[in-house]
């Protein structure tokens, strides 16, 4: 460990794994290191399934549940967009090799106390039971706006300038209702509150391309989700850093990181330190450097059974809109199974969150819990959400903000290109990564 | 691509053999010479100073036997062994495993006895396990008996050869026998990795047409 390095990383959550990969890829000595004896920090995925009753203090899982070996469950849920941030980055950089995928089976949407479909083409808004027939057309000529605008051609804008008016005065322009501005808003273009009504309408329609465009990939759903649990992301972006040079070190106790006036010039185990110009790291590392603002409860429930009214998907997630239930943020429900390879046989994982708005976490997410029919086992996690305090230009420690309860991984992309931007000065260079890296055309 | 560890029939193959691909992943203490076998399997090239394994993702080699084509997804460590980080990903699917140590360094045979260990807990049950005795060029500075290794390995179920990246010696057969002993019936060989997944890719129409998605 007494070397120098360009850049030290703390903590193995995807951010931090993915953050040193790129690192490393661009020609920096990196030295990565977490505190854990395993890759993944909070977004880890457990195994086997005793460490996750130990985890949370249970009575250790009996024979039903099959063998402990077979599960990987997951801390954080989330799934990735098929045409997102994530997937362009695990193709750029070859990480994807390492991975398989499946695509989510369902993907619904909570009114009145029931589930439906989430209609995303021409087709199944016609077909949809969300809307009344009036409606359906409305939101059909909705949709066909969306899918033909072209950004750089006010042609196709409908005399409505994108990059001016608000998304408000588009559904308006469509007459369309409050509860299909509420599906649209939430379902499709994936916000967590209502705030966006007021906002500039573009990035509402790209949010709804991105989910469009994500479903046109593989079809049942714009979701992919890894064989194995969200824990094998990390680990790919890992061995991306170690494959350029990085090194690891798990199970190694951080002490503090050393600073001169003001500056970190490295990090200390023990009586070990490591030296380095950069360190990156999660704000567990550094609760001095950052701030709370707000807080996420998320509850992993196992179970022997689909959701109900889901059509038996091996694989779902399922929407509640703010409003549906009284709140300022969407609830999020979401479904894998054994056939990802996270679960025993004949077992599912499920997964309810959401932010945090009362003094009762775990009564706000109960209209989730209620969907999911009998739970077997429940764990639930509160967390703090963190942000840092400063951008990091003048200590070099840049720090990464505590996974948020958004479903997909949009916003942990747009985080780690901020701090490898921030970092380094330069955005990311794809082409550093070399083509073919170590395949056999080489 | 998509169709990791299955088996397959080559269209265009004048043999009208079967092509069976298996992911076959390296272990050993570092510096033993797990990088220049691969290297010297794959490329027939060997360098005496290698450096510490660096851009080596994997790399592929097909054996021929008399009636299936055996195509090895050869995984390196990336170094990651070195403080004992490696990810459990390597592992993940792994139908083959060489595990290397250096006959001049008896520590090294003694930490492949661990290494034989953590994959009979960690991998698949039905992985087939190889264990090289590298360096056998430097037979004067032996450390490790062949006997010792070899009676080791008959206890264990592993295959055993010593082998030299160095001369070649026994590179190509230690491959070679991995791959008579791998099981080339479609059901069990997808045994280790029968998720049916699917990888990635750039374009969407190859994706679509990879099939054994989505299911």
């Amino acid at each position: 460990m007494d070397e120098e390095y360009d850049a030290i990383v703390l903590g193995t959550g995807l951010k931090e794994c993915i953050l040193s990969g790129m690192l490393s890829v661009s020609g920096k000595k990196v030295l990565h290191v977490d505190r854990n004896k395993y890759y993944g920090g909070e977004s880890a995925s457990i195994t086997p399934l005793e460490e996750l009753f130990t985890r949370y203090g249970a009575p250790a899982p009996d024979q039903s549940y099959g063998r402990g070996r077979d599960w990987n469950v997951d801390l954080i849920p989330k799934f990735l967009m098929a045409n997102g941030s994530l997937v362009k980055l695990l193709i750029h950089t070859g990480v994807t090799k390492y991975l398989e995928f499946k695509c989510v089976e369902g993907s619904y949407v909570y009114k009145q106390g029931k589930i439906s479909k989430v209609p995303v083409d021409q087709k199944e808004a016609l077909a949809s039971d969300l809307m009344g027939m009036f409606e359906k057309r409305r939101f059909r000529n909705f949709l066909v706006y969306v899918q033909d605008l072209q950004e750089d051609d006010p042609k196709t804008w409908k005399d409505l300038d994108p990059n001016v008016c608000t998304m408000q005065q588009v559904y308006d322009k469509f007459g369309l209702d409050k509860n299909t501005q509420d599906f649209t808003g939430h379902a499709l273009a994936l916000y967590r509150d209502d705030d966006y009504l007021n906002q500039n309408a573009l990035q509402t329609i790209r949010r709804i391309k991105l989910y469009s465009d994500s479903l046109a990939r593989y079809g049942k759903s714009p979701y992919l989700y890894p064989m194995y649990g969200l824990g094998e992301l990390p680990q790919g972006f890992a061995r991306l850093s170690a494959i350029y040079g990085g090194t690891y070190m798990l199970d190694k106790p951080i002490d503090e990181i050393v600073y001169e006036n003001g500056k970190a010039v490295g990090v200390r185990s023990g009586s070990e330190i490591a030296k380095c110009k950069q360190v990156y790291c999660d704000p567990s590392y550094v609760p001095e450097k950052v701030k709370k603002t707000g807080q996420v409860i998320r509850c992993i429930c196992l179970l022997d059974h689909t959701i109900p009214n889901t059509r038996d998907a091996l694989s779902t997630q399922i929407i509640i809109p703010q409003k549906q239930v009284n709140r300022k943020s969407d609830i999020y429900v979401s479904l894998v199974s054994y056939t990802h390879q996270v679960a025993a046989k004949g077992w599912f994982v499920g997964m309810v969150s959401t932010t945090v708005e009362t003094e009762n976490p775990e009564a706000e997410i109960k209209p989730g819990l209620e969907l999911l029919g009998p739970i077997r086992q429940k764990f639930v996690t509160v967390s703090d959400y963190y942000e840092p305090i400063d951008e990091g230009k003048e200590s070099q420690v840049f720090i990464s903000k505590s996974y948020d309860a958004t479903t997909h991984f949009e916003t942990t992309c747009l985080d780690v290109l901020d701090i490898f931007r921030r970092g380094t000065g330069t955005d990311f260079d794809f082409s550093a990564v070399k083509q073919n890296l170590g395949d056999e055309d080489q | 691509m998509a169709n990791r560890g299955g088996a397959a029939q080559r269209p265009n193959s004048q043999t009208q053999g079967k092509i069976c691909q298996f992911k076959l992943v390296l272990l050993g203490e570092s510096a033993v010479g797990k990088s220049s076998l691969v290297l010297r399997f794959v490329k027939g090239q060997f360098h005496e100073y290698q450096e510490s394994t660096i851009g080596a993702a994997f790399l592929t080699q097909t054996v021929c036997l008399e009636d299936t084509t055996v195509k090895f997804e050869i995984w390196d460590t990336a170094g990651q062994e070195r403080y004992h980080s490696l990810a459990p990903m390597y592992y993940r699917g792994a139908q083959a495993a060489i595990i290397v140590y250096d006959i001049t360094n008896m520590d090294s045979f003694g930490r492949a006895k661990v290494w034989v260990k953590e994959l009979q807990r960690q991998a698949s049950p039905n992985i087939v396990i190889a264990l090289a005795g590298n360096k056998a060029d430097l037979a004067n500075s032996r450390a490790v008996e062949c006997d010792e290794a070899q009676a080791y390995a008959d206890e264990n179920g592993l295959l055993f050869m010593e082998t030299s990246a160095k001369t070649a010696k026994n590179v190509n057969e230690i491959f070679l026998a991995i791959a008579k002993k791998l099981p080339k019936n479609e059901q069990v060989s997808g045994a280790g990795s029968a998720n049916q997944g699917r990888r990635l890719v750039e374009s969407d129409s190859s994706a679509k047409t990879a099939g054994n998605c989505c299911k």
